[in-house]
């Protein structure tokens, strides 16, 4: 009987053994971690003449991690010194394996706020430019939110090795999974105590619990937990076992993210990879292994500094490292990294960088999978995008009462979106006033009436050459008197901003004043099917009703897809793809998508240029001027929008380098009570200027094609010499004037170009040239 | 400006177009093709750091470092995105690769940006025309690219008797 039992139990624990050595193998061998993807900003590019105060050079190289050193002579990766007209910098090298960049150290000459040369050292060799790293914006997490970087055992520096074996198993090398010595040790001490105070656990009992069990402390819980012990260390080697314990350990947060893994660690404390950890740094991620949140550095830093000189003196009582090291390592004071804010301004953009990837990269694979993926965003004009949105939002609901709400998720929102129009890359996204409240966005998502800002292009349309001869120049005169158009849905009659008829105005004014009637006739006349041919060869996508309204904006248009129109116009007619995504690369170095730049020609440069200079009288002197009235300087052409009864707010505005698009209103749409120039405007402004520091960069060039007369603004005539007034305007070759001014002459000698009038002309003409 | 001035401005440019072209056996204007070192010290500090990238990128690709040159391209894009010079750059960079969709597509952002800065167009002129005759050669349009290669040549013998815009001949 008590054979059998004996049997029957061996058979038992027998089985019960092979199911635990299942279980061990299959994560052993299986892929054991998930890692999840993270996206990067684009580098930042240091050159001669940069204003290193408007890219804010100091802010950047702290967020990165850089440490600001004392007049060192040798200057580790990752530090820099700030002298007196001269910045030292060691630039740390940024591994990407089609695109590396060697670690370098490099001298910033400055005079003022900007950089004079940029010098390598020791050779003294001048360097055009050089990239700072890529900074992280964020990650795909899985359910968990464990986030890590995967380091192998030859990333980990010995003395990292040291310290964690130092104070957390310091027979590792010599016991087989389970320290007997040092459980009786515990057994003592928590007898003493008379609770449970320390733990006895090796790191493989650490490692097995971690990743096959519950951190409850029953007997149960600890027979499993040691039995599997025995199990790894049976079956793999010890610098196997250390690796996948160096991945595994749990190390405190990120905010709501869990930071696993030595890899993780060094970024997370220090903002540097694993390898450049100093003897110090190591002995402080050791110390905090036995309790991530109560021994942070950023919660309790004495606590966090008197555990880390303990782990430097087991180090030493361990012989693990020399007096001297020592010495070094407990004199270098607790510095970790700057805590950088959790990056919820940049998680719309995340998202839209998820939508934008090939349907193979799902949420699984993304949050498994320790991607890479290197993204179009500027860090720097994000953090001004997502500033300038929420502020701007925050001063006009203390401005204006009946834009305030109680109800977090029923405020006043907005959307913020910045693209290099050449390239059509993103550089910057806001699509909502806070991410964690609603996840919705309004850059992308949204499709909200576009108003006046769809104008532009009745005009292009107009101005566009169709057969022989545009319907329009910038000299002409448009009808602003009283319209009715007959619809399937009764008769539409278009009213002015202002409830008031202009009679006869010139096209720039029509446009420069936004006036809905002159603009609705002028559609009428190139026809609306036009207009929305103009518009959806420009870049807009989403359904434009072909109704007479649709010239002054009924259709609903998502903020990306006006930037995109708009960047078009911005590059010439050139319209560009919109960019995310510079390149994907896998855990293994391996490049797995790279983005194509495409453009496409749409529109004729010469149209390209009357529409935008019309959008820059719009800048200079239309009801977009305010954004000039903080002393902003340089080329801008731009368009308010205002829909009816103010339910959205829209303004888009761009440079030769820069369009950006700013929408402002409610989820659940309802009047604001203000114009666009009360409420979007202030909003790009504030963020352009922050860009430019003020000074627009760069010029709306003239393209062959087009010609630049001066005509009397009074009747549209090319100005002769006599013409009491005049100003500079621009034509499609072969579509200037023929009427002239003074026009007396025109009348003196009857209808038509006179012989006079011709002689006038060509003395013009020469004087001209 | 002065009638003395700008009779002054036009000697000087004539001087400079004949210095630069000369008429070939077609009848073709020769020139002497732009090579964009030449406009390492134009415009303002950004441009001419951005230059300098595109002339890293031309050493890149001549070293077959591609990835690092396609990325110096995408860099001096970065900060300078009005410069022509890059997506000439690149232009050549994929008709090297026998990619003509991306080499027509850089071709025509490039030609814009050149004719709207008002960059000497005679002295690019081959390089526009070889580029784009090569692209459509590669794209299966040998009659059109013939005749665009053939001007190319006799515009610029030397740079274009071999069909092929190289890294260094373009730097």
């Amino acid at each position: 009987m008590v054979v059998v039992a004996a049997f029957a139990g061996g058979f038992a624990v027998g089985g019960w053994v092979i199911g635990l050595d299942r279980i061990v193998t299959a994560r052993f061998e299986g892929p054991r971690f998930r890692v999840p993807s993270r996206v990067f900003s684009a580098p930042a590019i240091l050159y001669p003449g940069l204003d290193w105060r408007l890219v804010g050079l100091r802010g950047t190289l702290k967020r990165l991690g850089y440490r600001e050193a004392k007049g060192s002579r040798e200057l580790p990766p990752g530090q820099y010194v700030w002298g007196a007209g001269r910045v030292r910098v060691h630039l740390r090298a940024f591994e990407h394996p089609s695109r590396p960049e060697p670690a370098r150290d490099v001298v910033l000459r400055v005079r003022g706020d900007l950089i004079e040369e940029i010098r390598a050292l020791p050779s003294g060799r001048e360097l055009g430019a050089v990239l700072l790293e890529p900074e992280q914006l964020g990650a795909y997490y899985g359910v968990d939110h464990e986030q890590r970087e995967l380091v192998t055992l030859e990333d980990v520096p010995r003395h990292l090795v040291d310290a964690v074996l130092a104070v957390e198993d310091q027979r590792f090398e010599s016991h087989s999974g389970i320290d007997f010595k040092r459980i009786g040790g515990a057994a003592l001490a928590n007898l003493r105590a008379g609770s449970i105070r320390q733990g006895g656990s090796t790191l493989t009992q650490q490692l097995v619990k971690n990743f096959f069990l519950t951190p409850e402390r029953t007997l149960w819980r600890k027979s499993q937990e040691a039995v599997m012990a025995l199990i790894v260390e049976l079956r793999y080697a010890k610098p196997a076992i250390l690796q996948a314990y160096f991945n595994e350990i749990y190390l405190g947060q990120r905010g709501a993210a869990a930071v696993h893994g030595v890899g993780e660690a060094a970024r997370l404390y220090f903002g540097k990879g694993v390898h450049d950890l100093s003897v110090a740094e190591s002995a402080l991620i050791a110390a905090i292994i036995q309790s991530p949140n109560g021994i942070s550095p950023y919660r309790d830093p004495e606590r966090a500094l008197a555990r880390r000189n303990l782990v430097i003196d087991l180090m030493r009582a361990q012989r693990r490292i020399g007096d001297a090291a020592h010495a070094r390592a407990q004199a270098e004071p607790l510095r970790v990294a700057p805590v950088t804010p959790d990056p919820g301004n940049a998680r719309y953009f995340l998202d839209l960088v998820r939508r934008r990837l090939p349907e193979v990269y799902d949420q699984e694979l993304l949050s498994s999978e320790g991607l890479h993926i290197y993204s179009t965003l500027d860090r720097r004009l994000q953090r001004l995008a997502a500033a300038s949105l929420r502020e701007g939002l925050a001063g006009l609901e203390e401005r204006f009462p009946q834009l305030r709400t109680d109800d977090p998720a029923r405020s006043l929102q907005g959307c913020l979106i910045a693209m290099r129009p050449q390239t059509g890359e993103l550089l910057a996204m806001v699509g909502g006033r806070d991410y964690g409240v609603s996840q919705f966005d309004r850059c992308t998502q949204a499709r909200r009436q576009v108003g006046s800002v769809f104008k532009p292009f009745v005009y292009i349309a107009a101005l566009e050459p169709a057969g022989d001869a545009p319907t329009i120049t910038l000299a002409d005169f448009l009808d602003d008197s009283p319209l009715e158009v007959d619809t399937p849905s009764g008769p539409w009659r278009p009213q002015n901003y202002d409830g008031e008829f202009h009679g006869s105005v010139p096209v720039r004014e029509a446009l420069e004043r936004s006036l809905n009637v002159a603009t609705a006739r002028l559609a009428q006349e190139v026809g609306v099917a036009r207009v929305a041919g103009v518009a959806r060869r420009l870049g807009v996508e989403s359904y434009l009703p072909l109704v007479p309204s649709l010239a002054l904006g009924s259709a609903d248009v998502s903020p990306l897809e006006i930037a995109r129109a708009y960047a078009t116009l911005a590059s010439g007619g050139i319209r560009p793809e919109t960019q995310v995504i510079e390149d994907l690369v896998d855990v293994d170095g391996q490049t797995l998508e790279r983005r194509r730049l495409r453009f496409e020609r749409v529109l004729d440069p010469a149209t390209s240029f009357l529409a935008t200079s019309l959008l820059a009288g719009v800048a200079d002197h239309g009801t977009a001027a305010r954004v000039r009235s903080t002393g902003l300087r340089g080329p801008i052409a731009a368009k308010t929008g205002t829909t009816d009864e103010e339910r959205d707010l829209w303004f888009v505005g761009f440079t030769p380098e820069l369009v950006a698009v700013v929408w402002i209103g409610f989820d659940d749409p309802r009047s604001m009570g203000i114009p666009s120039s009360v409420g979007a405007l202030p909003i790009w402004r504030r963020f352009v200027e922050q860009v430019t520091g003020g000074d627009v960069r760069g010029q709306f060039l003239t393209p062959p094609g087009v010609e630049r007369v001066e005509i009397d603004p009074a009747t549209g005539a090319l100005a002769l010499d006599g013409c009491p007034e005049r100003r500079v305007e621009y034509f499609l070759a072969g579509t200037l004037p023929s009427a002239v001014c003074p026009s007396e002459r025109v009348a003196d000698e009857g209808e038509g170009r006179s012989r006079a009038t011709r002689r006038d002309f060509f003395d013009w003409l020469r004087k001209r040239l | 400006m002065t009638r003395r001035r700008r009779l002054l401005v036009t000697a000087l440019g004539l001087a400079l177009t004949l210095g630069c072209a000369v008429r070939g056996p077609g009848g073709a204007l020769r020139t002497s093709p732009l090579r964009i070192s030449e406009m390492a010290d134009e415009g303002d500090v950004t441009r001419r750091a951005s230059t300098r990238l595109v002339l890293s990128g031309l050493v890149s690709d001549a070293q077959g470092s591609s990835s690092l040159a396609l990325s110096q391209y995408e860099r001096a894009i970065q900060i300078d995105p009005p410069n022509a010079f890059a997506y000439l750059a690149l232009a050549r960079h994929y008709a090297d690769r026998s990619d003509p969709e991306r080499t027509l597509e850089y071709l025509a952002q490039a030609e814009l940006l050149l004719e709207s800065q008002g960059v000497s167009f005679p002295r690019v002129e081959p390089h526009l025309s070889g580029l784009r005759g090569s692209a459509l050669h590669t794209a299966g349009r040998p009659d059109e690219a013939e005749l665009l290669l053939d001007h190319a040549r006799a515009l610029a013998p030397s740079v274009w008797g071999d069909g092929r815009l190289s890294p260094e001949e373009l730097r």
